[in-house]
């Protein structure tokens, strides 16, 4: 080899060497061992911020509004939680998010599935693109524009009503209820559930549904015996991602519930804003957080964390 | 020598002018906060016809004689209310120099201790009580003119004349095409009155008001904010609502078929004001004032609430043509007499259980 070459080294290589000279000055060998811990530090900070906003709210959630200087009590009290228990509208309040949003789930995943599953599968590439195009074009107009866009469609003398009074029907009431909000919902979780089941499906390999097809099933047996058992971890993940969401939203109940079909975020932002009583609203938050984690646990306790390709 | 003698002089003339200027800014504070002025002020307002009445008629006018630009802050009333609260609790300077609000909102701010004290205003003098807050002791804020809670209505669907009762809103053939406030606010002793009960019932026998909701929850109303009355009368989605008349005024100017009227029963009056949050640095704190204080005045009060169609606190302004001898502009005190006033202290102490009430009625 020319000594040149030894004595030059191109420039490239030198910024590496000095880079490495850096990175293991800054990150010795002895500490390789923490570099997985390095790089979920950012995750762990994340959540431990939010972990003390959780203390906090706790530590709200047991004061009691004094309303003659419309500030916390000094004294610790379970008053609001009383409250929330003695006000039956609360629990009619709960009971009907929790059911909006496993209608919303069922729903959305009965609709995102066969989507999900036509992308990955067609052969035509125009197909693909056109449903690509089709769930991504939503996905990037905001849920209080998409809300809107609804009132225009379905209001009392929007379009769908207008057309059926042409045609001498009587006009509908497609807004400002219960099933307009899940509606919208399941409309706007639709992209969601959609992208979390595609690499579900994506990983079964095509030669699989084949294998069962040549042993003799059929598409509809081979479907529901293979596809639908691997695509699991899929199914869940979007379950669990479009049942949290539909519990915790808070745009559309407000814009197409009308004022009468409100959900449990809509009761908190009232008693935060409305009622400016931070204990109320942090105890209901902290009833949401609790219901909402028990539930996800229920989830992956049934079908095993596994499903999500989690070791276990 | 007498460069020397002339260089000599004029530092003495310059020593003696700063000295001057200093003693006069020691005895003056005011004098060094006035000539510090803020870029801006921002002032929390709401959106619509209110935000360009504020603009037109207090706004620029202030900007023109300042030199100040004034930035309205559309936030909502209620959202702006902890952040403020948080700011002057955590020593944070506050978000905004001048909060536009309802008087209950302000007095509950007063309650918690985070308002500036407007008492030195010169332009206080000569307001109508109106202007006063009620059960506060002096100006922790400022009411600024009275408004009404009318009851609108599309006159289409009223052929034989406007409604006379708040009971028409009962009505099965009004079913679903009628509107609330979402908090009942604005409606709630009206329902009590319309219940069957009376005044004297408020706050202590809501019970009549509340089996009023309890009916109307059956016609199925919508409940909303100002900007959602506007969207359904224009869509022509309700027929009637308890609304306030700068609302109903507003569409009908953007020529939206709509009316409204004040029923038998009466109808809510109330008061919006001004306040100023504690925490702001001093020279601009000395500006929010001077910005309230100009809202005080008749040129200000005069364009501002004619362009509401609202009585100001500034008394002798003569209402906007379109609402002379309109019930929904209180001037003297028989109109009042026709309307319904609680006292904000009332409405402080009693507004969270009615509002728990009416959710627990129409969220069932």
């Amino acid at each position: 080899m020319p000594k040149r070459t030894l004595d030059r080294l191109p420039l490239r290589w030198t910024l590496l060497d000095k880079l490495e000279a850096i990175a293991r000055f800054l990150w010795p060998a002895r500490l390789r061992g923490a570099t997985g811990w390095l790089f979920i530090t950012p995750a762990l900070l994340l959540v431990g911020v939010l972990l003390i906003g959780l203390g906090y709210m706790i530590e709200y959630s047991l004061h009691e509004l004094d309303l003659s200087t419309y500030r916390l009590k000094d004294a610790y009290t379970l008053d609001n939680y009383v409250f929330l228990v003695e006000q039956p509208v609360y629990l009619r309040v709960l009971l009907r998010t929790l059911l909006a949003a496993t209608l919303v789930t069922a729903m959305t995943l009965f609709l995102a599935f066969p989507y999900a599953y036509l992308m990955v599968r067609t052969p035509s590439s125009a197909l693909r693109k056109f449903l690509l195009v089709s769930l991504f074009l939503p996905f990037f107009i905001g849920q209080v524009v998409r809300a809107y866009g609804w009132l225009i469609i379905l209001g009392k003398e929007g379009i769908i009503n207008t057309v059926l009074l042409k045609m001498g029907l009587p006009a509908l009431d497609l807004i400002y209820n219960y099933g307009a909000v899940v509606f919208g919902l399941v409309q706007y979780m639709l992209p969601f559930a959609v992208l979390l089941i595609v690499p579900a499906i994506t990983a079964i390999g095509e030669d699989i549904e084949l294998a069962a097809e040549s042993l003799g099933a059929n598409w509809l047996r081979a479907f529901w015996h293979v596809v639908l058992p691997m695509a699991r971890p899929g199914l869940v993940g979007a379950g669990v991602v479009v049942f949290t969401l539909s519990m915790t939203d808070f745009a559309m109940p407000e814009i197409l519930g009308g004022g009468t079909t409100d959900f449990i975020a809509s009761a908190i932002y009232d008693s935060f804003f409305q009622l400016s009583n931070s204990g109320l609203g942090a105890a209901l938050s902290i009833v949401l957080v609790t219901l909402g984690s028990i539930l996800v646990a229920i989830v992956f306790r049934l079908t095993g964390a596994g499903t999500l390709s989690i070791r276990q | 020598m007498k460069n020397r003698q002339q260089i000599k002089n004029m530092q003495r003339r310059t020593a003696l002018k700063a000295t001057a200027a200093a003693a006069g800014a020691l005895a003056f504070p005011s004098l060094l906060r006035a000539n510090d002025k803020p870029k801006e002020l921002i002032v929390r307002a709401w959106g619509g016809a209110w935000g360009e009445a504020l603009k037109a008629g207090v706004a620029d006018p202030f900007t023109a004689a300042t030199g100040i630009k004034v930035r309205l802050d559309f936030t909502e009333d209620n959202e702006i209310k902890p952040k403020i609260w948080s700011a002057v609790d955590q020593g944070r300077i506050p978000p905004i120099h001048v909060n536009w609000d309802t008087s209950t909102n302000a007095t509950i701010s007063a309650l918690r201790g985070v308002t500036v004290d407007l008492s030195d205003l010169s332009n206080l003098e000569g307001l109508l009580p109106l202007a006063k807050p009620a059960g506060l002791e002096g100006y922790p804020l400022v009411n600024t003119y009275a408004y009404v809670y009318v009851c609108a209505y599309r006159a289409e669907a009223f052929p034989d004349g406007p409604p006379t009762s708040w009971k028409t809103l009962l009505d099965p053939k009004y079913k679903g095409r009628i509107a609330l406030y979402d908090d009942g606010i604005g409606f709630n002793p009206i329902a009590v009155i319309a219940g069957g009960g009376t005044f004297e019932d408020i706050p202590d026998n809501m019970e009549p008001g509340y089996e009023f909701y309890r009916q109307l929850k059956a016609n199925e109303p919508l409940l909303g904010e100002d900007s959602d009355f506007t969207t359904w009368f224009q869509n022509g989605e309700i027929d009637m609502a308890c609304t306030i008349s700068v609302n109903a005024r507003a569409a009908r100017q953007n020529g939206i078929d709509v009316q409204w009227t004040v029923p038998e029963e009466g109808c809510k009056v109330d008061t919006d004001g001004l306040w100023i949050p504690k925490g702001l640095p001093e020279n601009e704190e000395y500006w929010a004032k001077e910005f309230v204080n100009f809202a005080l005045s008749r040129e200000a009060q005069e364009k501002w609430c004619s362009l509401l169609g609202l009585p100001p606190v500034f008394p002798g302004i003569a209402p906007p043509e379109d609402l002379i001898g309109d019930p929904s502009y209180p001037t003297e005190a028989e109109d009042f007499a026709r309307l319904v006033s609680v006292p904000s202290p009332v409405l402080v102490e009693n507004q969270p259980k009615w509002f728990a009430k009416f959710n627990e009625i129409f969220q069932g």
